[in-house]
């Protein structure tokens, strides 16, 4: 049992809002071995008074009951003594300020104080239900960092990595290192003066990565399998374009679990479906005894160069031998002087068609961006060197994009007497009887619709992330070899999120480069950097323990009671980064390095066997319990509000930091994330006499905000099943509700609550009170 | 699919513009913050943004035929807020540049007339020119040479050159210049009339206002509004620039009408008549000498004013001066200096400098005149055209000026 101190903070206004003498009897009747105030708790005096309670008393656990638990969190360190945080100054001083001129100030008063109360209430109890997170290290991991791709963003990953001290694998497919680099006349600057173009640099680099000692690199060489977790991944190898019986094994969509009736095949035939499909492959949790050992892996296998099918675009002439894409211009001009492909004739005009949607759409091509904007600037400047005198590039845009230090090329190109620019609809490319092509624009920057005699039409057609077709990354994992949600993402294994740019869903794989989304080269030697860091943290990480982003102090991990596992799989189905494997029988098998310490595992069992140590069912319950319900006063209704502490919980922080105020009745939980919650808690709480549960999360769907990608969606499908059952005891479903709260949100969350509270109000207490 | 246009973008005259003052035209990116900060630029045909688009583009034709060009003052309003250094101001005085060059015939000239060395190598000629006549002149008259003195022993330059040979020099090259300048306004105003959109006869011939209708309705209040200079002194940034400008114009005037005077007097009534007796040299208290004195002086006071606004607002970085600029900034000086220098050195009678400075002297007015169509110069003619134009194309377009569209004046005729 947790010897507790609890300290409650008294400045910044707490003091005069509530009865801090009456808070210290409350934490002592909870179970506190100590309780004190102190008027500045996180000054260095503050620290040693904890500090000397801690040795006189011999405290295990203590709770500092005053600022929001997203400050101060580096003061207070005690070695072995459990410290946690409850912000009633946000969540009680600030957000509950009373005007003394206020006719009901008493009444209000009391309210506040049983708030208070209960924020107390609550934290005693968390300490003695929490345990003392342990790391789970791994022994003796492998830190070897293995680069998936031998391009620009590959090779400067690997001497990024190399002169960090970590040694570094590079994997290639085709037979050279240089990637799409080496494939180019010129490139685009990467660094100043950016106002015109530089020779490749990819042949520096390889240069670089040969002499570097700590590099390997392997070329004509694919993946077959990646098995294990970070800081211990067994990576098997093949050759390039061969088969292998170490291939990662694919698991079935749910159409081919279905039969052709559309009804889902038994367990036996699933998995004899299965392994016609996987013929030939071992399964996914046998271990290769040839693997090559990985710490963590780097992907940046690049990108293709779209090409559109025969017949697309029609009125843009494709299929014409003149009318060309930005990488077949490309290949023209790297292999020497501008020569039309029909003829053979000095191209001596181009039209740089940006966007194909004429009058229509003003979209650039699919996969297009700023980079192909400014691959037309380039390739236009490839026309001027070659015929200095009289060459002419149009370059036809809807969009000029050249983001950044970029405006320095389009600045520079500009200056050419012989690039002309302007915006236009392109709306035909026609032969016109002399060898060459006219092309019309509408409604351009001359006020005209003009026709130009050219050459040679170059299209911007797009890059396609490698991983639009194919995984790649092979991994041996129970949800399949490739990242999740790669339709949502538009085939880029980014998980697209502006917080965590290089994070895919896998744990230990860093995306760089343009399979993350296009890049220029310099923005994706700058990524490769950024990429390599992550992945040295990745296995730093599994040393110590700790999870990576965004929880990276986390120590815990979750604990399972396997003795009750159903084999249900929800588990293992809904991780949102395929932490848990399971074996024939379905068992979740954990991979504590892959884990990022959401608890969605432990918001979807519903034996409910997963818990952290200091985060789990029966600590949450207990909280839950520990309110005071006064189930005789129709004034005092109490509900619970879960709020994700990545989202909502900032933008109740924030309010409260604004002056903004809400009810007094609700009692606010943070929360990991939404998918945590689980169903027993809002049992627990309709069952303790709450008359409402509010769940705040962050907003789902396609742009969703979620620190753990589905979080809040699987609580919102989790909570219309509970909807079912708190119908079966009578009761209304709206009693529980969640919505989608930003983390700039602040300025609604307070009517967000009050609208609940008032439609609670409306419901009547709940029936159950008291029982 | 609307009405479109071929393009063919002439590179040489991007290259051209580019060469001559201009060289800032391709970092235009049409933000039109230009035509919107333009003093002088109108609601109906903004400039100079879409001069900008069109000599990036090389659209020769379009510049040409681009009456706007000639309404601005180069004020530098333009280039001082421009937000990309594209300069505007200096790009449309490159275009002027290139425009006259593009009227002028025979074009070589107007490439003599705009370089230091070319002009510097024209008075030479010319110098030269005047020596052979005076020369000849001498074996006629029995007079001097290089250095007569009249029969009062003083330097005298009838007695070098008298007004016959001179006309017999200068009044070819005048009429050259009349024949160039009038080829080259006409084919101005034809390309002005069809960029402005005015109709267009089935001979592809466009509408012009009859002599009597241009002298009445519209050379008239164009020259007023030039006398007075109230458009240039519109100007945001420059405005001073009009000051000395201002002394300049009224300085060639008063030296014209002088000029006029003693062409009729003496030329005229007295070596061709033979009506009066000998007019030249006049007296320094004979009104017309005073006029011409102030009229020099003046001509030198707007020469140097201009000079140094020039110099000023270069430093200021608000225009940027190119050959030509200061090739008719320092001819016109030189015009000035040498004809007062002649009459100093005429008056204290040192023959030995005072013929060589009257033989500069007459070489910088040829060389200057000749300039007209060819060089900076020009622009006395192409503006006050555009200026003309610009009154005749709206009345046009307002159905107001003649050709069945017109109503008030046809009446009254």
């Amino acid at each position: 049992m947790a010897k507790i101190g609890v300290y409650i903070y008294t400045g910044d206004g707490i003091a005069e809002a509530v009865d801090v003498e009456g808070l210290i009897k409350v934490a002592t009747k909870a179970g506190a071995a100590v309780a004190k105030s102190h008027a500045d708790l996180y000054s260095p005096e503050g620290v040693a008074m904890v500090k000397q309670d801690i040795e006189a008393e011999g405290l295990t656990a203590i709770s500092l009951v005053g600022m929001s638990p997203r400050y101060e969190y580096k003061t207070f360190d005690f070695p072995g003594v459990y410290i946690d945080k409850t912000g009633i100054r946000e969540l009680v001083a600030w957000s509950h300020r009373i005007d003394p001129n206020d006719e009901k100030a008493d009444s209000k008063k009391e309210h506040v104080q049983e708030l208070a109360e209960d924020y107390v209430r609550m934290a005693v109890t968390k300490l003695q239900k929490a345990q003392m997170p342990t790391p789970d290290k791994l022994e003796a991991p492998n830190t070897r960092i293995l680069v998936i791709g031998g391009g620009v963003t590959g090779m400067t990953a690997a001497l990024e990595v190399a002169e960090a001290g970590y040694e570094v694998t590079i994997v290639e497919r085709t037979g050279e290192l240089g990637g799409y680099g080496m494939q180019i006349r010129k490139q685009i600057p990467v660094g100043p003066d950016y106002s015109n173009l530089i020779n490749p640099i990819a042949p520096t680099l390889i240069e670089k990565i040969k002499s570097n000692p700590r590099i390997t690199v392997k070329t004509s060489t694919e993946i077959a399998r990646i098995y294990g977790a970070p800081g211990k991944y067994r990576v098997s190898l093949k050759a390039a374009g061969t088969k292998s019986e170490w291939d990662a094994p694919v698991p079935l969509t749910p159409e081919e679990k279905l039969d052709a009736n559309g009804k889902e095949l038994s367990a036996e035939d699933q998995k004899k479906v299965y392994a016609a499909k996987n013929e030939g492959r071992n399964d996914y949790m046998v271990e290769d005894p040839n693997a090559e050992l990985f710490g963590a892996v780097i992907l940046a296998a690049g990108w293709k160069p779209a090409i559109p099918a025969e017949g697309e675009y029609p009125h843009l002439a494709w299929g014409n031998p003149n009318v060309l894409t930005n990488h077949q211009f490309e290949q023209l001009a790297k292999s020497g002087k501008l020569k039309r492909p029909s003829d053979g004739k000095e191209i001596k005009t181009v039209a740089f068609v940006q966007s194909p949607g004429g009058l229509n759409d003003d979209a650039d091509f699919p996969y297009a961006s700023a980079v192909t904007t400014m691959v037309s600037l380039k390739q236009a400047k490839y026309v001027r060197e070659d015929y200095p005198e009289d060459g002419k590039a149009y370059v036809l845009y809807q969009h000029m994009r050249t983001p950044g230090q970029y405006e320095y090329f389009y600045k520079g190109l500009q200056d050419d007497p012989g690039i002309f620019l302007t915006k236009g609809a392109v709306t035909a490319v026609k032969e016109n009887g002399k060898g060459g092509l006219t092309v019309t624009v509408e409604k351009t920057l001359l006020g005209d619709n003009i026709a130009l005699d050219v050459d040679v039409v170059v299209l911007a057609t797009g890059m396609l992330p490698a991983t639009k077709d194919e995984a790649v990354v092979n991994l041996a994992y129970r949800q399949g070899p490739a990242f999740r949600d790669l339709d949502l993402f538009g085939g880029y294994c980014d998980s697209n999120f502006i917080c965590f740019p290089y994070e895919t869903r896998r744990t230990g794989i860093y995306a760089a480069g343009p399979v993350r989304r296009t890049m220029t080269i310099e923005e994706s030697m700058e990524d490769a950097a950024g990429a390599a860091l992550k992945a040295i943290q990745a296995v730093k990480a599994a040393e110590e323990g700790h999870a990576v982003h965004p929880r990276t102090w986390d120590f815990d991990y979750p604990d399972f009671y396997f003795q009750r596992c159903t084999q249900c799989k929800r588990c293992t189905e809904e991780c949102p980064f395929g932490a848990l494997d399971d074996d024939e029988k379905g068992t979740p098998k954990p991979n504590p390095t892959r884990c990022r310490r959401c608890g969605t595992c432990m918001g979807a069992c519903p034996e409910r066997i997963i818990g952290f140590k200091d985060y789990n069912i029966d600590v949450v319950g207990s909280m839950i319990k520990s309110i005071e319900v006064p189930d005789d006063d129709e004034e005092k209704l109490r509900m619970v509000i879960f709020a994700c502490e990545n989202d909502a919980y900032p933008a109740l922080d924030m309010a409260a930091a604004k002056g903004l105020s809400w009810s007094p009745l609700p009692r606010i939980i943070p929360v990991r994330c939404l998918g945590s919650v689980n169903v027993a808690w809002i049992k627990d709480a309709m069952s303790s006499g709450m008359d409402g549960v509010l769940l705040l999360g962050c907003k789902f769907g396609d742009d969703y905000q979620c620190h753990f990608v589905k979080g809040s969606e699987l609580a919102d499908r989790r909570m219309a099943n509970v909807a079912e059952t708190i119908k079966s005891l009578g009761m209304e479903p709206e009693r529980v509700k969640l919505v989608q709260i930003a983390i700039d949100e602040y300025d609604k969350v307070p009517g967000v609550i009050d609208a609940f509270v008032e439609e609670i109000v409306g419901m009547g207490p709940n029936p159950f009170k008291g029982f | 699919m609307g009405e479109q246009q071929q393009m063919q973008p002439d590179l040489s005259f991007v290259k051209g513009v580019m060469a001559s003052g201009g060289e800032t035209v391709k970092k235009c990116y049409q933000c039109a913050t230009c035509s919107v900060v333009c003093p002088l630029s109108t609601n109906d045909s903004p400039f100079p943004r879409k001069e900008m688009l069109w000599t990036q583009w090389g659209l020769a034709g379009r510049v040409s035929g681009d009456v706007d060009v000639w309404l601005c003052h180069q004020c530098g309003d333009c280039t001082k807020h421009c937000p990309r250094d594209a300069r505007p101001g200096d790009v449309l005085a490159a275009i002027r540049i290139n425009a006259i060059r593009y009227y002028a015939k025979p074009k070589a000239l107007a490439d003599v007339f705009n370089s230091p060395g070319g002009v510097v190598g024209a008075v030479i000629a010319a110098a030269v020119l005047v020596l052979i006549v005076a020369a000849v002149w001498s074996q006629v008259t029995g007079n001097a040479f290089p250095f007569p003195l009249n029969h009062e022993g003083k330097v005298e330059y009838h007695e070098f050159l008298s007004v016959i040979p001179i006309d017999a020099m200068v009044l070819p090259i005048v009429a050259w210049i009349i024949y160039v300048s009038y080829n080259g306004v006409s084919r101005f105003w034809n390309d002005i009339s069809k960029g402005a959109g005015l109709p267009e006869s089935f001979t592809g011939t466009y509408p012009k206002p009859s002599i009597g209708l241009l002298l009445s309705k519209y050379l008239g209040p164009a020259v007023m509004e030039i006398l007075s200079h109230s458009r240039f002194k519109k100007c945001g940034q420059t405005a001073e620039r009009a000051r000395g400008h201002l002394l300049l114009l009224w300085s060639f005037i008063i030296l014209f009408a002088v000029t006029n005077y003693v062409f009729i007097a003496e030329d005229l009534f007295h070596a061709a008549l033979g009506l009066i007796s000998k007019v030249t040299p006049l007296p320094l208290y004979h009104p017309v000498k005073l006029a011409a004195n102030v009229g020099g002086i003046m001509l030198i006071a707007g020469i140097l004013m201009v000079k140094s606004m020039r110099t000023q607002k270069t430093e200021e970085g608000v225009l940027t001066s190119a050959a030509p600029d200061w090739v008719l900034i320092w001819l016109i000086f030189a015009v000035g200096a040498t004809g007062i220098g002649a009459e100093v050195l005429r008056l204290i009678n040192i023959a030995p400098i005072a013929y060589p400075v009257y033989v500069l002297h007459l070489a910088t007015i040829i060389v200057l005149f000749l300039s007209l169509p060819y060089g900076k110069f020009g622009h006395l003619i192409y503006r006050t055209t555009a200026y003309v134009f610009q009154r005749w194309a709206d009345d046009v377009k307002a159905g107001k000026a003649g050709f069945g569209l017109e109503k008030a004046v046809g009446a009254s005729h």
